[in-house]
């Protein structure tokens, strides 16, 4: 009998927490708690979260923040660093919040918060991803911050452009997080293309097609590139390069959807130079199998001459390469200009893809709202900033001033890449929406692979565009 | 006797109920909340609009679904012929008298169904690749190294080296159950079939075949049923590239629903991936029924 009794109890319990797994729990699944950095350095560098605001928020419970920079990628991203080392102060000086952070790898991140937005479960603070802001703002998912970034205590600091693709209607939906990087950047050895006949990279397109047959006689790649990932080739090379054949007005009209058609001769331009750029032998054959880790590698390696990346591969190549005489004639330049693009030259996509956000259901909780509101402007105000500033020489939102002659050679010259030598364009797919730039990016594949044409590619963008924006 | 070991009807269903309450959860339940979704225009977010069978019929025109479908289909096929099909022999070499440590034979065959699909995907994108990869080594080490190509990007041949790691993985695995099969055959049948003259071929033509039959059955279903689902190592491999020339539905569905964030056409995708599969099953069982009734 108690045999019996005890089976069906050990059954009801099973199934019970069966179900309980499957059940809505106010903390999120994977909530580790926000770790102090591990370094010394970041310890005593790190800036003090400003005591006397503990004291203002009224606040006791729980907050649950979602974000993507893992203890991983902190390592060798300033950005990442700089917001873990910010959040760790916030939640240190106001231990009456609890923080439930979920932590996710980008990759992951992005179709996990996709997935949290349509069951309308978002966190209550988040990394909103430009090009989801229309959208989200129009299902009334995250909150309208426009008062509340014109209140800020750093609002006079903020960089307004950074704010662009989180406006829609008008109103803000979030102050714009981590670090500004650029998306297109090209890493070349100085000392190998000096010895090709270049002083420094070339400017114009004609000339790296020069080149081409130097390094091939060296058995080198010209330029080292992987887009197997399909978003390398959008976001690091023609979101660029289509502003120098359309000009900025044209995405923004495309953005605000005044007019302007993917279908548009000057954009077609910039998929036919694209097209011909990666036909033309100057780019690793596999540029469509390898992804941008493993092309960057070719450049580590010395079997490529340069390689065109994002800020991302930066970092990585700077931890990769210190020590290494590479290290010292690796430079930075612009994507040289291509034959027939007049509407801008010296430009790279650079910007804050992401912004913090705020759920709107916190919209009737005044309390809370004000500590998620601190939270924000902490993670993206003068803390952060003075922060990657004065560490990584990086710059967010907030303008800081950066002191460069504490940094080598290499830091220098990306900053001043990023930030002083170059204009900045948009990143195209930190706007409009993913189910444009997934149509795309697919098809540029099958276009540098010769099965279809530039015209088709434009065609099928316009048709997603006017079918999902 | 009998009834007197036999537990009461209410200790049977509650044993019952556990894996039924789980299996209703996790595939019922999602299965009939996809279906009334696909019925929706829904970008995500609390707000949808219904728009009845619309999603039903841009899935019917949809190119790139179709072309996923196709191929799942190539993959299936493959996977009949390279991985039951190669079973088969490799059991029946192993079985023959000429081969030494059988155990090990069956033991190393079924090491790679233990393997995560995306290891096998990162496995074999190694060996494919272009400037590390052993396949252009090898190549290279014959004296052919013309012939070597970035295999993944090649549209022709994806669909082909995708599959040979599928191929790969899962032929231990239909080994142990077609050897399991055949062990059940009694001995004599093949005593007195050596002993009238039948050769290996032969025998595995007029006595295995026939009477595992219903084994290859289910072994068929299992292939249809999971390469119908293929994703992972897809998924690391190419990511249904270059361009859609490896996409598959399983993918094509997640790209649709996560990348692109539409979910009403994502539901509508995956009942018409439930559907495509159920037909395909069916397809597959009447066929293998038909063939076998006529012999």
């Amino acid at each position: 009998m108690n045999k019996k009794l005890l089976s069906t109890v050990l059954a009801t319990m099973l199934a019970v927490s069966m179900l309980a797994g499957c059940g809505k729990t106010a903390a999120p699944a994977e909530a580790p708690k926000a770790e102090a950095p591990k370094t010394e350095a970041a310890k005593t560098e790190a800036p003090k979260a400003d005591d006397t605001k503990a004291g203002k928020l009224a606040y006791k419970g729980e907050i649950s923040i979602m974000h993507f920079s893992t203890s991983e990628e902190s390592q060798g991203n300033g950005g990442s660093d700089g917001f873990r080392t910010t959040l760790a102060n916030w939640i240190k000086a106001h231990p009456d919040i609890k923080v439930n952070e979920n932590v996710l790898a980008n990759d992951k991140y992005k179709p996990q918060i996709a997935t949290l937005a349509a069951a309308n479960d978002l966190p209550d603070v988040f990394e909103l991803q430009g090009m989801n802001t229309k959208a989200w703002a129009k299902q009334g998912l995250i909150m309208d911050m426009t008062d509340i970034i014109k209140k800020s205590p750093y609002a006079d600091k903020y960089d307004q452009s950074k704010f662009y693709p989180f406006v829609a209607d008008g109103k803000t939906y979030g102050l714009p997080v981590l670090t500004g990087g650029t998306c297109t950047v090209v890493v070349y050895d100085s000392k190998a293309w000096k010895e090709a006949g270049f002083e420094k990279f070339p400017e114009k397109w004609e000339d790296v097609l020069k080149a081409k047959d130097y390094f091939q006689s060296k058995k080198k790649d010209t330029i080292a590139f992987g887009n197997s990932g399909k978003w390398q080739m959008n976001s690091c090379f023609l979101s660029t390069v289509g502003d120098r054949f359309t000009g900025s007005d044209w995405f923004h009209s495309i953005v605000e959807k005044k007019g302007a058609k993917f279908t548009d001769k000057a954009f077609i331009d910039a998929l036919k130079f694209t097209k011909d750029a990666f036909a033309s032998g100057v780019f690793n054959k596999d540029f469509n199998a390898i992804n941008n880790e493993e092309a960057r590698e070719y450049y580590i390696n010395g079997s490529a001459a340069a390689f065109i990346g994002g800020n991302w591969d930066v970092s990585y190549i700077q931890a990769t390469l210190k020590g290494k005489p590479l290290y010292d004639t690796t430079k930075f330049a612009v994507v040289p200009q291509p034959a027939g693009a007049t509407a801008s030259t010296n430009t790279q996509n650079i910007g804050l893809g992401f912004a913090m956000s705020i759920n709107n259901k916190l919209a009737g909780q005044a309390d809370k709202l004000a500590a998620a509101t601190d939270l924000c402007y902490e993670l993206t105000g003068k803390p952060f900033a003075e922060y990657v500033g004065k560490k990584y020489a990086l710059g967010g939102l907030t303008k800081a001033d950066v002191d460069l002659s504490a940094f080598d050679q290499f830091t220098k010259d990306f900053y001043n890449y990023q930030y002083v030598d170059t204009k900045p364009v948009d990143i195209y797919d930190s706007f409009v929406s993913s189910a444009v730039w997934d149509v795309l990016n697919t098809d540029l594949q099958s276009m540098t692979n010769g099965k279809i044409t530039p015209e088709e590619v434009a065609a099928k963008a316009q048709k997603a565009y006017e079918s999902n924006y | 006797m009998l009834s007197a070991i036999r537990p009461k009807s209410r200790v049977i269903f509650g044993y019952l109920l556990i894996p039924i309450v789980f299996y209703v959860f996790a595939v019922f339940v999602p299965l009939m909340t996809a279906a009334f979704f696909s019925f929706f225009n829904w970008k995500g977010g609390p707000n949808k609009t219904f728009n009845g069978v619309e999603n039903y019929l841009t899935l019917l025109k949809d190119s790139v679904f179709w072309q996923s479908f196709g191929h799942n289909i190539y993959l299936v096929v493959a996977s009949i012929i390279g991985q039951i099909g190669l079973a088969f022999i490799f059991v029946l070499i192993i079985n023959s008298k000429l081969v030494k440590f059988k155990g090990i034979h069956r033991t190393f065959g079924f090491f790679p169904s233990t393997i995560a699909a995306v290891s096998i995907g990162f496995i074999w994108t190694m060996i494919y690749d272009y400037k590390r990869g052993l396949l252009n080594w090898f190549l290279a080490l014959i004296g052919n190294a013309e012939a070597a190509k970035v295999w993944l990007n090649d549209e022709k041949l994806v669909m082909l080296l995708v599959s040979i790691p599928l191929v790969w993985q899962w032929i231990g695995y239909y080994m142990v159950i077609i050897l399991s099969a055949i062990s059940s055959i009694d001995k004599e049948i093949f005593e007195v079939s050596e002993l009238d003259g039948a050769n290996a071929v032969q025998q595995a033509l007029h006595i295995i075949i026939p009477l595992i039959k219903n084994t290859l059955l289910v072994c068929v279903t299992l292939c249809v049923a999971g390469n119908m689902k293929a994703f992972d190592h897809i998924w690391v491999m190419t990511k249904g590239g270059p361009g859609n020339e490896s996409m598959v539905m399983a993918l094509y569905g997640y790209n649709i629903s996560f990348a692109q964030q539409n979910m009403g056409y994502g539901s509508a995708i995956s009942v018409g991936i439930f559907i495509a599969s159920l037909l395909v099953i069916a397809g597959t069982q009447f066929i293998v029924k038909l063939v076998s009734e006529k012999n």
